[in-house]
């Protein structure tokens, strides 16, 4: 075998770094012989071992970029999946106040995370024009065609799921398999679309020349987003618990609750005082020129 | 783990600290230069793993070359981690030493 087959371990990265070196390396340690299983053994566990700490730092570099988007993902998509079959649930006259708050709870955390996702588009507005002027379009297409095209079932099943409730009484919405896979087919679609529109946003977010003042604002538009976002859960599984007038929903919206209460302050502390820096830093550059 | 990363006194990235304090030296002359004073024989996966590693974390750094055969020198941050690292072996070596009663330090 030849020794510059056995660079075929390593990622392609890695061999534009460093495999001329590595390959001079072997070349020397071979002295003019063939390669030892031993040596083969070393080469082939170090690109491995490459692949594998390439990997995990791919892995942890998307988990921190996509981690807020898919956050609301998963919370968002579920909860809307389940919405049609959750309305269609009555109730005796005297609960149906906690069923109402509940719900109003509800609309009100979509209602203001929809409103913070907005703003920070408006924001980003500017920008996204110039961008848009710049001839940036081709960069970003791609990645708005997948969006777009997953919210079509998406949009879809959530129309044909308020549909099915509306020509069906409870008993048979509660019975009808139909009528639960549809409710998991409509949850992956809206995973996939809420996904593949944070990606798109993400991917256009890195070509944007933002203003300073739009800069300082992201980091806390995206914590209050989170919050509201977070508080989604809370707010369905207290709307489930006075629907199925259920003691473990509630003690676990409650729960919930609280989580939220103690875990967004700090995420919240966190964006004023990064957007506080970055004012900071941009006042003191403008000082400096 | 120390916060220089550098655990045992046979870990390779340590070997490699060590044997760049004295000067730049290229991947054939770092792996016999560690062969020579710690008896220990480093393939080449295992030299230029510890190698990308050590670039990542500015350890060490590469020099300009023409040739093929990169030379790599031991950075100020690389110098004060095998100096912690070092220290915190000796200060092992020399209570075990002094509990075997082979070191009255």
């Amino acid at each position: 075998m030849k020794p510059a087959r056995l660079l075929r371990w390593y990622p392609r990265t890695w061999r534009e770094r460093y495999g001329e070196e590595l390959l001079a390396l072997i070349q020397d340690t071979l002295d003019e012989g063939r390669p030892t299983w031993r040596l083969r053994l070393s080469v082939a566990w170090g690109g491995l071992r490459e692949r594998a700490h390439q990997a995990a730092q791919a892995g942890t570099a998307a988990a921190k970029r996509a981690s807020l988007g898919w956050l609301i993902t998963v919370t968002a998509a579920p909860v809307l999946g389940n919405l049609p079959w959750n309305l269609k649930a009555t109730l005796p006259p005297a609960r149906v106040w906690q069923k109402t708050a509940a719900f109003d709870a509800l609309v009100g955390a979509f209602a203001i995370t929809g409103v913070l996702v907005l703003a920070s588009g408006l924001v980003a507005a500017p920008a996204f024009i110039a961008f848009l002027r710049e001839a940036g379009w081709p960069k970003i297409r791609r990645r708005v065609a997948w969006a777009a095209g997953a919210a079509v079932p998406a949009g879809g099943g959530l129309a044909g799921l308020f549909l099915g409730q509306r020509s069906m009484s409870s008993a048979q919405l509660s019975h009808s398999w139909a009528y639960a896979i549809g409710v998991v087919a409509t949850t992956v679609a809206l995973v996939a679309a809420f996904g593949l529109w944070a990606s798109a946003a993400t991917a256009t977010a890195k070509h944007l020349k933002l203003a300073t003042r739009a800069r300082a604002a992201q980091p806390l538009l995206a914590a209050v987003t989170l919050t509201a976002a977070l508080t989604i859960v809370p707010a369905n599984l207290l709307w489930l618990a006075a629907i199925q007038s259920s003691l473990a929903w509630l003690v676990v919206g409650v729960a919930n609750l609280a989580l939220v209460g103690f875990v967004t302050p700090r995420r919240i502390g966190w964006a004023v005082r990064r957007s506080r820096r970055l004012r900071t830093a941009a006042s003191r550059r403008t000082t400096h020129h | 783990m120390a916060p220089s990363g550098l655990r045992k006194a046979n870990d390779p990235p340590l070997l490699i600290l060590v044997s760049l304090a004295d000067g730049p030296k290229h991947g054939h002359a770092l792996a016999k230069d560690i062969e020579d004073f710690a008896g220990v024989k480093l393939g080449p996966g295992a030299l230029y793993g510890a190698i990308t590693r050590l670039v990542e974390r500015g350890l060490i750094e590469p020099l300009g070359s023409d040739d093929r055969r990169r030379p790599y020198r031991i950075t100020p941050p690389g110098s004060a981690a095998l100096a912690g690292a070092l220290a915190d072996m000796r200060r092992v070596t020399r209570a075990g030493l002094a509990r075997l009663g082979l070191d009255p330090a």
